[in-house]
């Protein structure tokens, strides 16, 4: 019996001492850094030492809402933010619609084919692609090139410089890059969906859209949920690489999102403090958000994630 | 931005300097006394290499100092602000240390700099500077209430405040003397007499020689800072300059940099004007320096205002057939322009405080010798046999590869250190002392650039017609003689850096300045333009602008004061 026990208690101590570098690894590189947070209530400038910063409690959250064109300018950047989360939300069924198709496509070669193409930009990085944007878009580029030579317009039309739609066009280059990438999970996905649905569906007499209507799309919707709660968790987090490099005079205005924002404003200043007081807040903001996402999807689907 | 600026000039500044180097005495081969091999840290704002010196430089330090250089770059290390954060957080920035001024003076009073007032007597090189070098460590001083000798200027010479020995003035319009004679060499009153022959000339010329489209002006945003950079650079053609906020004078006035009277707004609208009629490059506000620098070296460009631009193009061959850009001065103009860098230019050299007292005395006497005539020749033109010779006059002359040796660059004979000799050249790309400094071997500067040997194979066909036509000898002589330009005494001072607020305000007034500037450029009509204009006022008045500029103006009263003083 004692030596049960003992085997028993050895047995746990044994299995904890696997999981814990893990859990070192999870104090040390996401719980360690929030102790960075602290420099959003200091005075903090290089290269004085942290240890000389002067105290300044909450001043530099309230600078952030103290002035009424600040209010405004962080009013049409939240707008920026949420806009082009939200459109990336709303379309985020796309890569399923994607999976389906592509998985529909028989001939194995040219289905390999479409897929690595489509996957291929996801490893380009950003400053790449805007290098790809300006050589196909700039005053000289390919597009005015052609527009010109083909007499449909006499003066190059300056792409990257209109301020309109702009929301659209950086959807659309996310989307370029993303697509085959998103469309990954769900190509695993459908692999795990029962074949025997399938083939008793067709002894039914289902034919093709009938199989991804009612069998192929119920199947991926789960991931399709989970994929989507993680994504409103982050909403604030719409990166900044995309739109840094896209940004200029001209569509600042409707380009620059959170992520960027801290940048344009804290990092060009040298001002840490302002910045981490910044990002403190998204953080906040994104665990608001998940939980939110997290109950609604509790009371709708009755399945939480978290 | 401001790295990518000074790295340019840098760049431009060896580009001008080498199209004519030169090199110095003899390769004397004493390790002289130094037993131990050396290697120093040098934390450099101004370096674009990161590493250990290489190379003919390498060999020459080496042989002389038995030191061996280890540059760091916060410019490629990729996140400047982090390095510059992490190594001063951990005390110790460098052996030698190379910031800007105002950075200089935060690292005195974080401690992270030694106080060498009790060696540097010893250093007589230093010690003709004395004055320059006692001056700007008593302003340090009396800011931080120490006491102490911190921090060397850089780009010192010794040719009095005043002077302004250079026959290029930094910025002025300069157009390529053929294209300019082809519409008449019409003499120009003002900016619209600018814009009507650019127009003519880029109605005659759409494109360069090889097809490719070309722009009377061709701007990029890599260097803006508060505002627009190129517009800064053109201020100084109407006699102010422009500091953060505020515009100087130089009648030592003071105006708000956002007013419509002020030389800032004339020359936003000069780039609107010129864009109206199409003289602008569509792709201004997107490409990047590295694009615009291209497009000028193809002859895409019709004018060019910084000195350094004649570097992407003149040379003497260009110059027999008038193809060189040259100034053009305009009748209304009023140059501001410093006068040569006396006190220094911005920045400064100190030791690390961490370094022993044997350490210390090496790295004094590598600065002495970097301030020495042999070592600034080492550093402004190369070595001897190499990119220069002594002629019987014991005057200097730059060889065929000392000539172009920035344009095109060779291997070094293995004697002299071999391997590449610009990636061999001096990569600390910072000097003690101004390449303007006269050379007491010679009685001429230690640039290449003035020296009677490369001024006689300078002087072109070109050269000659426009000396005949403006009556003057170089652009300099032309603009004092017709009272058109007064140096102003450059001074140079530790201003101390913004506090957390004000670098906050000025970088939120900044990127609305520099956005609206940019799409005021590009603004359809005057009213757009000025409606525009109202707008960034307004909001920038929002965002604390008043303050900011009580703040310049009080920030700079220093340089305006030291300024007076020196012109009495």
């Amino acid at each position: 019996m004692k030596s049960g026990k003992s085997r028993k208690k050895w047995n746990s101590i044994r299995l904890f001492l696997y999981v814990l570098p893990f859990i070192v690894l999870v104090l040390v590189f996401s719980y360690y850094p929030l102790y960075g947070w602290i420099y959003a209530f200091y005075d903090y400038k290089p290269p004085k030492p942290f240890s000389q910063a002067q105290f300044v409690g909450l001043k530099w959250f309230r600078s952030l809402v103290e002035n009424p064109i600040k209010v405004k300018q962080l009013l049409q950047v939240l707008e920026n933010t949420f806009a082009m989360s939200g459109i990336t939300i709303g379309t985020s069924w796309l890569p399923m619609i994607f999976a389906v198709y592509l998985n529909e496509i028989r001939n194995v070669p040219y289905r390999k084919f479409i897929q690595t193409v489509t996957t291929l930009p996801n490893f380009i990085s950003w400053v790449l692609v805007y290098s790809i944007a300006f050589s196909m878009f700039s005053s000289t580029g390919m597009m005015n090139s052609f527009l010109m030579k083909i007499g449909a317009i006499d003066q190059p039309i300056l792409f990257l410089q209109s301020s309109k739609h702009v929301w659209l066009t950086q959807w659309l280059w996310l989307t370029w890059k993303n697509l085959g990438w998103s469309a990954i999970m769900y190509i695993a996905a459908l692999s795990g969906i029962d074949e025997e649905l399938y083939e008793a569906a067709r002894v039914d007499g289902a034919n093709r859209r009938q199989l991804i209507r009612h069998i192929t799309i119920p199947g991926l919707l789960p991931t399709y949920f989970v994929l989507l709660m993680l994504s409103i968790a982050n909403f604030l987090n719409n990166g900044m690489e995309q739109y840094y490099v896209f940004q200029n005079a001209f569509n600042k205005q409707y380009i620059q999102v959170l992520d960027l924002y801290v940048y344009n404003t804290a990092m060009g200043s040298g001002s840490y403090s302002v910045s981490v007081a910044i990002s403190m807040l998204k953080s906040i903001v994104s665990v608001i958000l998940l939980g939110a996402a997290n109950g609604i999807s509790k009371a709708v689907r009755g399945e939480s994630f978290i | 931005m401001k790295t990518g600026k000074w790295t340019a000039l840098a760049a431009a500044a060896l580009m001008s300097t080498s199209v004519f180097g030169g090199s110095v005495p003899a390769l004397a081969s004493d390790t002289s006394g130094y037993d131990d091999e050396l290697t120093i840290e040098v934390y450099d704002v101004a370096a674009n290499y990161q590493g250990e010196q290489i190379g003919w430089y390498a060999k020459e330090i080496k042989d002389r100092l038995n030191i061996k250089l280890n540059i760091i770059a916060p410019q490629v290390s990729g996140d400047a602000a982090s390095l510059y954060s992490t190594r001063t957080a951990s005390g110790d920035l460098g052996d030698i240390i190379i910031l800007d001024n105002s950075d200089m003076q935060d690292c005195v009073d974080a401690g992270l700099v030694m106080d060498i007032s009790g060696e540097i007597g010893n250093y007589e090189n230093l010690q003709k500077y004395s004055e320059q070098i006692n001056l700007f460590n008593d302003d340090i001083n009396s800011a931080l209430g120490t006491t102490g000798t911190w921090a060397i200027p850089a780009e010192m010479n010794s040719n009095g405040p005043t002077d302004y020995k250079e026959s290029t003035v930094y910025s002025m319009p300069r157009l390529r003397w053929d294209l300019y004679q082809e519409q008449g060499a019409p003499d120009l009153q003002n900016l619209d007499d600018l814009l009507d022959v650019l127009e003519a000339i880029q109605t005659a010329h759409p494109t360069n020689d090889s097809g490719d489209p070309a722009y009377a002006l061709s701007l990029w945003k890599d260097w803006d800072g508060t505002s627009i950079e190129t517009v800064n650079q053109l201020t100084k053609w109407y006699g102010q300059e422009v500091n953060g906020s505020i515009l100087i004078g130089s009648d030592n006035s003071v105006t708000d940099l956002l007013d419509k009277n002020g030389a800032y707004y004339k020359m936003l609208k000069f780039f609107r004007d010129a864009n109206e009629r199409g003289l602008v490059d569509p792709d201004s506000a997107t490409q990047d320096w590295n694009t615009a620098c291209d497009k000028m070296k193809q002859g895409r460009v019709y004018l060019f205002w910084y000195s350094w631009q004649y570097g992407f193009w003149n040379s003497p061959a260009k110059g027999e057939e008038d193809q060189n850009y040259i100034g053009i001065p305009l009748a209304d103009m009023n140059e501001f322009q410093p006068s040569d860098t006396y006190y220094g230019d911005g920045r400064a050299w100190a030791v690390g405080s961490q370094v022993d007292e044997e350490k210390r005395d090496r790295i004094l006497a590598f600065m002495d010798w970097l301030a020495s005539p042999e070592g600034l020749m080492l550093q402004h033109v190369g070595q001897e046999g190499v990119t220069y010779t002594v002629g019987n006059d014991g005057k200097y002359t730059l060889t065929d590869q000392g000539l172009t040796r920035f344009s095109e660059s060779f291997e070094v004979p293995e004697e002299y250190g071999g391997g590449d000799w610009n990636d061999g050249n001096n990569q600390v790309n910072q000097w003690l002392v101004a390449g303007i400094e006269t050379n007491p071997d010679t009685g001429e500067t230690y640039s290449s650039d003035y020296w009677a040997s490369f001024l006689a194979l300078n002087d072109t066909k070109e050269n000659k017609e426009w000396k005949e036509k403006f009556g003057a000898d170089n652009e300099v002589e032309y603009l004092e003689k017709n009272g058109q330009m007064n140096p102003v005494p450059s001074i140079n001072k530790a201003l101390g850096s913004d506090d957390t607020d004000t670098a906050l305000m000025r970088s939120e007034c900044g990127k609305q300045i520099c956005d609206t500037s940019w799409r005021a450029i590009f603004a359809g009509s005057q009213e757009e333009f000025d409606q525009m204009w109202d707008e960034l006022t307004e909001t920038v008045k929002g965002l604390g602008w008043d303050t900011l500029v009580e703040y310049d103006k009080a920030k700079y009263q220093p340089i305006i004061d030291a300024r007076k003083a020196v012109e009495k």
